[in-house]
């Protein structure tokens, strides 16, 4: 049908959001080329260090990634995420010590983030704006002291002595204390939870959540009710941050109160602004550039905190875009240059 | 001729103010009710009242035979209820076809909700025939933020009019407008009504007079009269609200 034709060809030419979502699995593509070559060498040398810290830095990555589909996509700052990265890590130690299966640790993250995530999201979404922040900084807070007055918990100390666990990937199995075994299914995992999110953000549904930051006062007059958006794209980052958080006590054997603390909250929202807010990949760049100017500088001096602080604001009010936002416009020239 | 929406006794206050009070009209299948009224008469309260904005403390709306009061707009909107604002209201950061798109993908299978927009057929066919009447075909790659203000108002329009809905609530849709965009627009939405039945807010006493099938005039959160055009324009009690008691 020529109509139809016509109207994949309008819609492939000016649809600036589908294009904006292909530079970023370019430059995913570039980052994951990237990782591999990074874990070829550390294999090759017999590293460690510097593979679980690279580890860490996708697990945070991750987490990252369900701030940019509150902020970058809905337009929700939230302020308490740590709430569900702390909950995937603690429901996975404390799965993990009952029950050495990776699987069952991910299942357990999964209901608890439906669930805690549904709850929540129910409070957090009575209000908007700066009391939206400010009721999940406080949500957050209140599961934090929770945990850490809790004895069972392991209160301020956390729990240690979380097993290493075999992950079977039916064609593999991966050990969590193998530095780049780990390494590499972390990378797996947060390449697919991006792809979870690229695929929504790309369907109806995901248009309904960029059209509530667009201009959220219009939403229902498509016919969509924007409490009940807002709550299914509170439940997701829930789910995406607690499944990250889920990694956490496999890499470390431990898991910690700090996990909750406002601290982690905020980190991923630096990691966002960082790496360029609603790009979804800026947050797998910005997870690796935090952690590494995290660990570099602090390995300088102990005041890296001072130094992370003002490459913030540097970025806020040169590059208020992120990386990803000065690099992406051009790798959608690129590719849309030679569809062309 | 059926009626599509029926408005009666619609009643709301603000702090002891009554900003409609007790309004009751009907608006027939494919004809333009326009409702007119001097500055603070009521008029977009009555709009918002209607399309679920705000609650109504008194009165009933029903629309295609179904009492729809003090339902919220969402479902306004799929009880068949499309509408415009008296100030532009779109998505200003996204393109011309994702404005019409995200409106006309109510149109698509609830199933095809979880699918790539991609495989949306019938909102981009939706987005095909309201390209071609809107005139927006060069615009389509255009961020809705960048267009002149005639073409928001046109682009506002067929935002509200993508979901085919049985009722086009339009606010002042010429508002801001050229004398030549203005004329454009009132053939427009004459055209409109073959399709679709037409519930308008316009200050313009000229376009008002030409394309209405039916007046509706409010003044201080009443209901003055209403009647055909020929009626109303030499209705004593509109030329004195309109020009005062002379």
């Amino acid at each position: 049908m020529r109509d139809s034709a016509n109207i994949m060809k309008t819609e492939t030419a000016t649809d600036r959001l589908g294009l904006a979502m292909r530079a970023s699995h370019v430059l995913v593509a570039v980052f994951v080329v990237a990782a591999l070559a990074f874990a070829a060498i550390g294999s090759w040398s017999g590293d460690t260090f510097f593979l679980r810290l690279a580890t860490e830095a996708l697990i945070f990555a991750g987490f990252a990634l369900s701030v940019d589909i509150l902020l970058g996509y809905t337009g929700l700052l939230s302020l308490g995420q740590a709430l569900y990265f702390g909950l995937g890590a603690y429901v996975s130690a404390v799965v993990l010590k009952e029950v050495p299966s990776f699987w069952a640790a991910m299942g357990a993250a999964l209901v608890s983030a439906l669930v805690i995530g549904f709850v929540t999201g129910l409070v957090a979404n009575r209000v908007r704006g700066v009391y939206f922040a400010l009721v999940t900084f406080g949500l957050a807070q209140v599961a934090a002291k929770a945990v850490y007055n809790t004895r069972s918990l392991g209160a301020s100390d956390g729990l240690i002595g979380v097993p290493i666990v075999p992950i079977d990937i039916g064609v593999t199995t991966v050990m969590s204390n193998s530095p780049v075994g780990f390494f590499l299914f972390t990378l797996a995992f947060i390449v697919v939870l991006y792809a979870i999110c690229a695929y929504l953000l790309d369907t109806p549904f995901g248009r309904v959540l960029v059209a509530l930051r667009a201009n959220e006062a219009r939403v229902p007059f498509l016919g969509y009710s924007t409490r009940h958006a807002r709550l299914a794209a509170y439940v997701l980052a829930a789910v995406i941050a607690t499944l990250s958080g889920a990694l956490y006590p496999m890499l470390r054997g431990f898991v910690s109160p700090e996990l909750l603390f406002f601290s982690t909250s905020g980190n991923a929202v630096i990691t966002v602004v960082l790496g360029g807010v609603g790009t979804l990949v800026g947050a797998l760049y910005g997870g690796v550039i935090l952690t590494i100017l995290k660990s570099v500088v602090g390995s300088m001096t102990e005041h890296h905190l001072i130094v992370i602080g003002l490459l913030f604001m540097g970025t806020v009010i040169f590059l208020p875009k992120g990386l990803m936002g000065f690099v992406r416009p051009r790798v959608e020239r690129l590719i849309s240059g030679k569809s062309k | 001729m059926s009626t599509v929406l029926e408005v009666q006794g619609l009643s709301v206050a603000f702090g002891g103010i009554r900003a409609v009070d007790g309004v009751s009209f009907s608006a027939k299948r494919h004809a333009i009710t326009t409702v007119i009224g001097p500055n603070g008469a009521g008029k977009s309260t009555l709009f918002n009242l209607i399309s679920g904005l705000i609650r109504p403390h008194n009165g009933q709306v029903t629309l295609d035979g179904v009492d729809r009061t003090g339902a919220s707009p969402h479902l306004m909107q799929r009880a068949g209820l499309g509408r415009s604002f008296q100030i532009t209201n779109l998505f200003f950061e996204l393109t011309v076809l994702e404005n019409l798109r995200l409106a006309a993908q109510r149109l698509e299978n609830v199933s095809r909700f979880l699918l790539p927009v991609k495989s949306s057929k019938e909102a981009f066919r939706r987005v095909d025939e309201l390209v071609e009447r809107f005139q927006l075909g060069s615009k389509l790659g255009e961020l809705a933020g960048a267009l002149s203000h005639g073409e928001q108002r046109r682009l506002e329009i067929a935002v509200a009019l993508a979901a085919k809905p049985s009722i086009l609530l339009l606010d002042e849709p010429t508002q801001g407008m050229s004398h030549a965009d203005t004329a454009d627009s009132a053939e427009l939405i004459k055209s409109l009504a073959k399709d679709v039945t037409i519930l308008l807010i316009e200050h313009d006493i000229g376009v008002v007079m030409d394309i209405s099938d039916h007046i509706v005039v409010m003044h201080q959160g009443r209901k003055l009269t209403e009647g055909a055009p020929s009626v109303v324009r030499n209705d004593p009690a509109v030329k004195s609200a309109y020009f005062g008691d002379a």
